[in-house]
């Protein structure tokens, strides 16, 4: 192919008049919003040293675009935000008031395969809390993007919440080895039922363990789930996190009736550490946005305190709103 | 009434499977319809709309959301390493994939092996797991002919009743993984049509385990 070509390389794409102007009216709004409920903008450096991506969520690592500097340093195109700003708040922030709210807007490269029509260079906007890990912070996160998405005028947005330690909570007790472990995420996160127990019976888990693995597998749907859960699990951590869910809901008032609880979903659940969701819309077959709580990633920069945040999809929004 | 769940269809050696299951867990085609060139077809309780495609589009349209669910082989969700759900295994188009090399020569895994394939990285994964390092050479069909030519010391391929493999003068020296076809879903359809399609998967649940 010729490399003077006047066309994009593949994955990458221009963004055009009306299409420009429906993304920058979006940032506006929820710009507005984030720094009305007090969140301050940080736009992050968009190159960094590749070793940034080697802490927290293993799955962007792989995906970073990396590229040497002059002085043979391991550099890489923003992947995500989330790090940078861990990174960010440990560098500079620390003497200043806690908790830490921050939004940024802009975009992330990640060498994705093009051949499923995905972009290399897409748009994410979101919000962090640093410093706390009450269940009011949480609360505070979730009704901040719910509102952020229906001050868009995306009417039919859906939260489908869960949290990473009911499902550790179970696996915590079982002490498997790392490669039974990840056989036993593969089938839970294929939502294969008799899979699971066929995996279960050969790693040799206990019909207790077992039962209870097979119950959560069906958990989706409202606010009776979590009783429904508190019925089956015994694992002392996994009670501990449906406390937290349910202390959660409690305070969603006229949000309750978005919220889907789903405890059979572990995507990602390796990098989070307490409340795990995604947001979706009827309209689209994609979610607009995800997020959740990661209290083990600042202290991976010398600053251990707890976290949640969200980023929405640019992309999503603009489809819909 | 909600919108018709789109659903793909696999082509092929797999199809006449598929419609049987369906049939049996309740959901019938309209034989005019089997029958006549149109691409996207109704069930008979109009809750369906059924598409005829290759697997491996199955699983691009599934993945990206232009279908809600469809059935494709583990050989190809295993090569691909697709971001779907997956659940529930049919136990329809059960074949294996598998190692295999001309009758009478030994291969020797010290010496530099090459092996074609339609299924380079579930090939490199065997391997590699094996501590075995080969030379990948990918094509797209008849990959039992490769051997014969000299293009290849041995094949990975799909093993269904072992006569192509004999026909060949080739013989199986080890199984990679065994294949049947699932029931795959999109993620996002999961989430927001998740009655219907919970029924769906106890419907077919039924109709594969009961008679086995």
């Amino acid at each position: 192919m010729k490399t003077n070509s006047i066309g994009n390389p593949a994955g990458f794409r221009d963004i055009l008049f009306d299409e420009a102007r429906r993304r920058r009216t979006i940032e506006t709004s929820l710009a507005q919003l984030f720094e009305q409920k007090g969140y301050r903008e940080i736009a992050p450096a968009g190159v960094e040293f590749y070793d940034l991506y080697a802490r927290g969520n293993q799955s962007i690592k792989d995906r970073a675009f990396r590229f040497l500097d002059r002085e043979d340093h391991l550099l890489a195109l923003r992947a995500d935000f989330t790090p940078a700003i861990a990174r960010i708040v440990a560098a500079r922030l620390l003497n200043t008031e806690f908790p830490i709210r921050v939004w940024y807007c802009g975009n992330v490269f990640r060498r994705v395969e093009l051949h499923r029509g995905l972009f290399r260079e897409t748009t994410q906007v979101g919000a962090e809390l640093l410093g706390n890990n009450s269940t009011q912070s949480d609360a505070e996160m979730l009704s901040l993007a719910l509102e952020g998405i229906t001050a868009l005028g995306i009417s039919d947005v859906q939260l489908h919440l869960n949290h990473a330690g009911i499902f550790k909570g179970i696996v915590d007790t079982l002490r498997l080895e790392a490669k039974a472990l990840e056989q036993l995420t593969f089938e839970i996160d294929r939502k294969d039922t008799r899979g699971l127990a066929a995996r279960l019976r050969q790693i040799g888990v206990s019909n207790d363990v077992a039962k209870q693995l097979d119950a959560l597998s069906r958990c989706t749907g409202g606010e009776d789930v979590l009783f429904e859960a508190r019925k089956v699990l015994t694992a002392e951590g996994s009670r501990r996190a449906l406390d937290e869910l349910v202390a959660l809901s409690k305070t969603f008032g006229s949000w309750s009736s978005r919220v889907i609880y789903d405890l059979t979903e572990i995507d990602e659940m390796e990098y989070y550490t307490g409340i795990m969701f995604n947001f979706f819309s009827p309209k689209l077959k994609r979610e607009l946005g995800r997020g959740g709580r990661y209290d083990d990633l600042l202290a991976e920069f010398g600053a251990p305190m707890p976290a949640v945040g969200f980023s929405f999809s640019m992309e999503s929004l603009s489809e819909l709103a | 009434m909600s919108e018709p769940l789109r659903f793909g269809l696999p082509k092929g050696r797999v199809f006449d499977q598929a419609i049987a299951l369906l049939s049996s867990a309740g959901i019938n085609i309209s034989p005019e319809y089997l029958d006549s060139r149109r691409l996207i077809v109704p069930d008979v309780n109009g809750k369906f709309s059924f598409v005829t495609l290759k697997p491996i589009d199955i699983l691009v349209y599934v993945e990206s959301g232009a279908l809600d669910a469809g059935i494709v082989g583990t050989d190809i969700l295993r090569e691909l390493e697709s971001d779907v759900y997956e659940p529930l295994d049919l136990k329809i188009g059960k074949c294996k994939l598998a190692l295999a090399a001309p009758n009478g020569a030994a291969l020797a895994f010290d010496q530099h092996i090459r092996i074609a394939t339609k299924y380079p990285k579930t090939a490199q994964r065997f391997f590699l797991s094996q501590n075995v390092h080969v030379q990948i050479i990918r094509l797209e069909g008849s990959v039992e002919i490769a051997p014969l030519l000299g293009l290849a010391d041995a094949i990975v391929d799909l093993v269904e009743t072992g006569r192509t493999l004999n026909d060949n003068g080739l013989h199986i020296i080890e199984d990679v993984h065994h294949v049947s076809s699932k029931l795959i879903i999109n993620r996002t359809a999961m989430k927001l049509r998740a009655k219907t399609i919970n029924h769906l998967v106890s419907q077919l649940d039924s109709a594969v385990y009961a008679n086995p």
